[in-house]
């Protein structure tokens, strides 16, 4: 077996290791990558009007009908920062990583979802 | 193309047509692991011949191997086809793209049957994606793994084949060797 081993040339070795070590890796980058690969979709009058990637951290500002709504992503969970709204339930909402946020006295909805998704689903049922 | 050539070729064929066959009747634990036996006789045949003659052998038990089993022109034929002959092709090119640039044989066997196996799963994971799943999702969860295992069993085949090549070449004269590929 060491004789095979000592025949093999540097390049095979070489090889062998740099593929045994991506595969590996690769179990565990996609495993990591996949789940992350959702939005963070941001609507306004019921227009989606940003869409952000979940996983890069960042602030966002959006003028909701109450004036200015702040909306923050960080560690793959986003929050409505700052609101100008009465009751502010979108801010007391907190960190969120999945679901939606709804602000409604600003006609805003934040909400997670993969690439293609939104609110808009079209019709769930048409009778008569 | 000399008679014996086609002797050659036909002999490799029938070698890799066993091979091919033994394999189908291993059992294992998943559906979708093979070991690629056959490969051994593409990295011989790449190693002691040429591409010419490693080639025609790859086309030949594939084609021959679906007709026994009747998957001629189906869906699992075009995966082998494909990952059959891309694999042949980047063996192929690695081998003499490297000779061409260092004067020698680069990569030893189980090198060739490491990158062989690589984009044997590399084309078929594209082709199944083409043709079956259009999950990019599904594809990318699974690709790890079937490179993971592709990396062992091209492994135990380049051992295979370097024994092999090693065994075969030891008791001709290197004249013989040069003599063969020449006239090709």
């Amino acid at each position: 077996m060491l004789r095979i081993f000592r025949a093999v040339p540097l390049a095979d070795k070489v090889l062998f290791f740099f593929m045994l070590t991506a595969s590996l890796s690769g179990i565990f980058v996609v495993r990591e990558a996949l789940p992350q690969a959702a939005d963070v979709i941001v609507e306004v009058d019921g227009r989606p009007v940003r869409t952000a990637p979940l996983s890069v951290d960042g602030t966002m500002a959006f003028n909701g009908d109450c004036g200015e709504i702040q909306v923050e992503i960080k560690n793959s969970r986003v929050r409505v920062s700052e609101a100008h709204c009465p009751n502010k339930l979108c801010v007391q909402q907190g960190w969120v990583s999945r679901g939606v946020i709804v602000c409604l006295p600003n006609n805003v909805v934040v909400f997670i979802g993969g690439r293609g998704t939104g609110t808009k689903k079209g019709l769930d049922a048409v009778t008569g | 193309m000399l008679l014996q050539d086609k002797y050659r070729i036909a002999v490799l064929s029938a070698y890799a047509l066993v091979l091919h066959g033994f394999e189908a009747v291993l059992p294992m634990p998943v559906p979708w692991l093979k070991l690629g036996l056959a490969n051994i006789i593409t990295v011989v045949a790449l190693f002691l011949f040429d591409f010419r003659t490693a080639f025609t052998v790859t086309l030949i038990r594939v084609i021959l191997s679906s007709m026994f089993t009747g998957t001629f022109l189906g869906p699992s034929f075009v995966l082998s086809l494909g990952g059959g002959a891309g694999s042949t092709l980047a063996a192929g090119f690695f081998h003499y793209s490297l000779i061409s640039i260092s004067g020698r044989p680069f990569f030893g066997a189980v090198g060739l049957s490491l990158i062989s196996s690589f984009f044997h799963n590399v084309c078929q994971l594209t082709l199944a994606y083409f043709i079956f799943i259009q999950r990019i999702e599904a594809i990318l969860i699974i690709s790890p793994f079937v490179l993971l295992v592709g990396t062992a069993t091209g492994l135990i085949n380049g051992i295979i084949a370097d024994i092999l090549i090693r065994n075969v070449r030891a008791p001709l004269p290197e004249s013989d060797l040069a003599g063969s590929g020449n006239k090709l």
